[in-house]
């Protein structure tokens, strides 16, 4: 009996769906181009405002050391001049302070001296020399200008307009970015939407497959690309599919036509002799015969389940190095007397291989192979079990000189109950089942089995070579 | 010959019984695990033929309680289940035969001979003798009413099988199995031309003929009754 032990596993957590990661992957990616596309933008627009505002206060410190530099202005005109200067500058400040700290010279409106605890005195005013400050609620920003004979010019602006300039450019920037993820988003679930009609629409087709209808196919050319593969192959799934399922019908079929015609003669037979009185020796004889009949019955249904059983893997082959010469040697013993009977030569052609087998499996298969060339074979003619090494595989060919199978029959011999000939009588040669076997055991065993049947010139016309050759792996 | 049978089907129980009693044993008939587990620990059989799937008491539970009390009567399994697995583990357990039903009665009846014969341990003779067919098995030598027959050596394992079981209803399988080593079920007539062959040697020019077809059955030896044993 054979035990299966389930081991408890916790059951794998559901994949997210496809749309879900689609959307997830593009959501992302979105975000993170905008992201950078915003921060981009505004380190471009900020550093445009330095070296704009930069300029601007190396132009109004130049100007502050020209006024005071000229000679025609005295100390009371500086003022005057120089708020001139400041007009075109809106909110622009400045101070200047002599060699000695003292303060010469500042403008009305804002106070710079924090400037000078913030930075030193340059000679050339760059944006990356800026400083800003807070001071009473108004924002700065500033720099110190080096003057000639220690004087220092500190020039500074407000700020304000800038910063109201780019709070509002951000917001604007974030609410375009979150917009646009929006709508993207929207297109690509539709998107999922939409590529995943087809799958929908498949599955809708699959459905109307029923055990009844696997002729249905679906049409390949009727769906993306990306699932053309998907429908070939489940179209290959429904082909085997049909297959299994009409062998199982034909299998059925034929069940019930093998078991129906003995069982009718059975019960015809018996009802015959009860029909009236009958001699002691004439029941003797019903029985016995009903034994004949029940007995291939038996073997039949028996050879039927060991069939089941294998194509449903139940046989646990019990592999052991098997010498193939010894073993056709002993089937040899075996079938000697039939052969005699029919003055046929039984021999064995090659090296002595060993190959790993279930010894009494592969008895059975050399066995109905031989027992069947050995009814086919004409008289005073060789059966041969030929056996060659391949690569990685032994061929054994079971040869005998008999009438012609013909091309259509060769691949179905191994169906069970067929028969080349059909008008044969059914009793003749066992249940029809042999090679059946033959082929389920090559099978079990990794092998293979086919046959080969050519007319032989040097026979007798009419008379063909046939072989049956099992390819079994070493 | 004491024999226990435990078999719940009922049908199958009679006709066992019946078959055993006419085939000269003393069956005791038990339908159930139950009491067949109590008769098989507490009386003396020969033998023990013991269905596997028994609605209370699994047979093979039988067997293994059997052999841990240190009995060591023979056990013959009888299952409607046919796997390697099953049958290895009767065997296991101390069965000594695993018989698969469907099975011919012949069949049960050779097998369960073998098991007693083995019990017996009785020195294989090495002159076996029928009338006056005589085969001495060392010498590889047969002989009719004086007159030395020429066997193949496979014509004299056929020929000393069934004298050594003459009286006996040997199965084709049993034959096959016993002279050519063939452990399944062939749907060939080998058997029948091979014992055609020997007994046209055996039997051709004599009267008293000693081999016979027992039709659907197999075949036996046996000296006719009025003639001595």
């Amino acid at each position: 009996m054979t035990i299966t032990t389930e081991v408890a596993v916790k059951p794998p957590q559901r994949p997210l769906s496809l749309g879900t990661r689609v959307l997830l992957f593009v959501a992302l990616a979105v975000l993170l181009c905008a992201a950078l596309l915003a921060t981009m933008l505004q380190n471009s627009i900020e550093a445009h405002f330095a070296e704009q505002d930069a300029g601007e206060l190396q132009a109004v410190a130049h100007s502050v050391m020209h006024t005071l530099k000229d000679p025609t202005l005295g100390p009371q005109q500086h003022h005057a001049s120089l708020h001139q200067v400041l007009t075109g500058h809106h909110q622009t400040y400045y101070l200047v302070l002599d060699a000695n700290d003292q303060p010469a010279l500042s403008a009305d409106g804002a106070d710079l001296t924090p400037l000078f605890r913030l930075t030193q005195a340059i000679p050339q005013i760059t944006p990356a020399d800026l400083v800003s400050w807070q001071q009473a609620e108004h924002t700065y920003r500033g720099a110190i200008l080096q003057g000639p004979d220690g004087i220092r010019i500190a020039v500074a602006m407000e700020m304000e307009f800038h910063l109201h300039y780019l709070h509002l450019l951000r917001w604007t920037l974030w609410l375009t970015i979150a917009a646009a993820v929006a709508l993207i988003l929207l297109a690509a679930w539709f998107g999922v939407r939409q590529g995943l009609l087809p799958l929908r629409r498949l599955s809708s087709d699959i459905r109307q497959i029923s055990a009844e209808r696997l002729h249905v196919r679906l049409e390949p050319s009727q769906v993306p690309v990306e699932l053309a593969e998907l429908v070939q192959s489940f179209n290959q799934m429904i082909e085997n599919l049909q297959q299994g399922f009409a062998r199982l019908s034909e299998f059925s079929a034929d069940i019930a036509h093998e078991l129906r015609t003995p069982l009718s003669n059975l019960i015809t037979q018996t009802q015959v002799s009860l029909s009236k009185e009958r001699s002691l020796e004439e029941y003797r004889e019903l029985l016995y015969s009903n034994l004949e009949e029940q007995e291939r019955l038996a073997r039949m249904v028996s050879d039927m389940l060991w069939l089941a059983k294998t194509e449903h893997g139940l046989h646990k082959l019990q592999r052991e190095p098997v010498d193939l010469s010894a073993i056709s040697q002993q089937l040899f013993d075996f079938f000697d007397v039939i052969a005699d009977e029919k003055n046929v030569q039984l021999h064995y052609e090659g090296p002595a291989l060993t190959i790993r087998a279930d010894k009494l499996m592969l008895q059975r298969a050399l066995s109905n192979l031989l027992s069947n060339a050995i009814r086919h074979a004409v008289a005073h003619s060789k059966v041969v079990i030929m056996v060659r090494p391949l690569a990685d595989q032994v061929e054994m060919i079971v040869r005998n000189q008999g009438p012609v199978i013909e091309a259509e029959h060769l691949p179905r011999l191994f169906e069970r109950f067929y028969r080349a000939d059909p008008s044969r009588q059914r009793h003749s040669e066992g249940a029809g089942l042999g090679l059946a076997m033959v082929k389920s055991i090559a099978e079990l065993h990794g092998g293979t089995i086919s046959a080969s049947s050519v007319l032989d010139d040097n026979q007798e016309p009419g008379q063909a070579q046939t072989d049956f050759i099992l390819r079994w792996p070493r | 010959m004491r024999l226990l049978i435990v078999e719940d089907e009922v049908k199958t129980g009679d006709y066992l019984k019946q078959g055993f009693i006419e085939a000269g044993f003393n069956p005791t008939l038990c339908r159930n695990g139950l009491d067949g587990h109590h008769l098989a620990m507490t009386e003396d059989f020969e033998l023990i033929i013991l269905d596997v799937m028994l609605p209370d008491v699994d047979g093979l539970r039988i067997v293994k309680a059997l052999r841990q009390a240190g009995r060591h009567t023979p056990v013959l399994l009888l299952s409607a289940l046919d796997t390697v697995d099953d049958r290895v583990r009767g065997l296991e357990l101390g069965a000594d035969d695993y018989l698969v039903k469907p099975f011919a009665f012949n069949e049960l009846l050779a097998r369960a001979r073998t098991l007693l014969r083995r019990g017996q341990l009785a020195p294989q003779s090495d002159r076996l003798q029928a009338a006056d067919l005589v085969l001495e098995v060392a010498k590889r030598r047969a002989s009719r009413a004086g007159k030395k027959l020429n066997l193949t050596p496979k014509e004299f394992a056929l020929l000393e099988l069934l004298l050594r079981r003459s009286g006996e209803v040997l199965p084709r399988t049993l034959i096959a199995s016993q002279v050519w080593d063939m452990n399944f079920d062939s749907d060939t007539n080998v058997i029948d031309v091979a014992v055609r062959r020997l007994r046209s040697k055996v039997d051709d020019d004599h009267a008293l003929k000693l081999i016979h077809t027992v039709r659907g059955m197999g075949y036996k030896l046996e000296v006719p009754d009025d003639d001595n044993h």
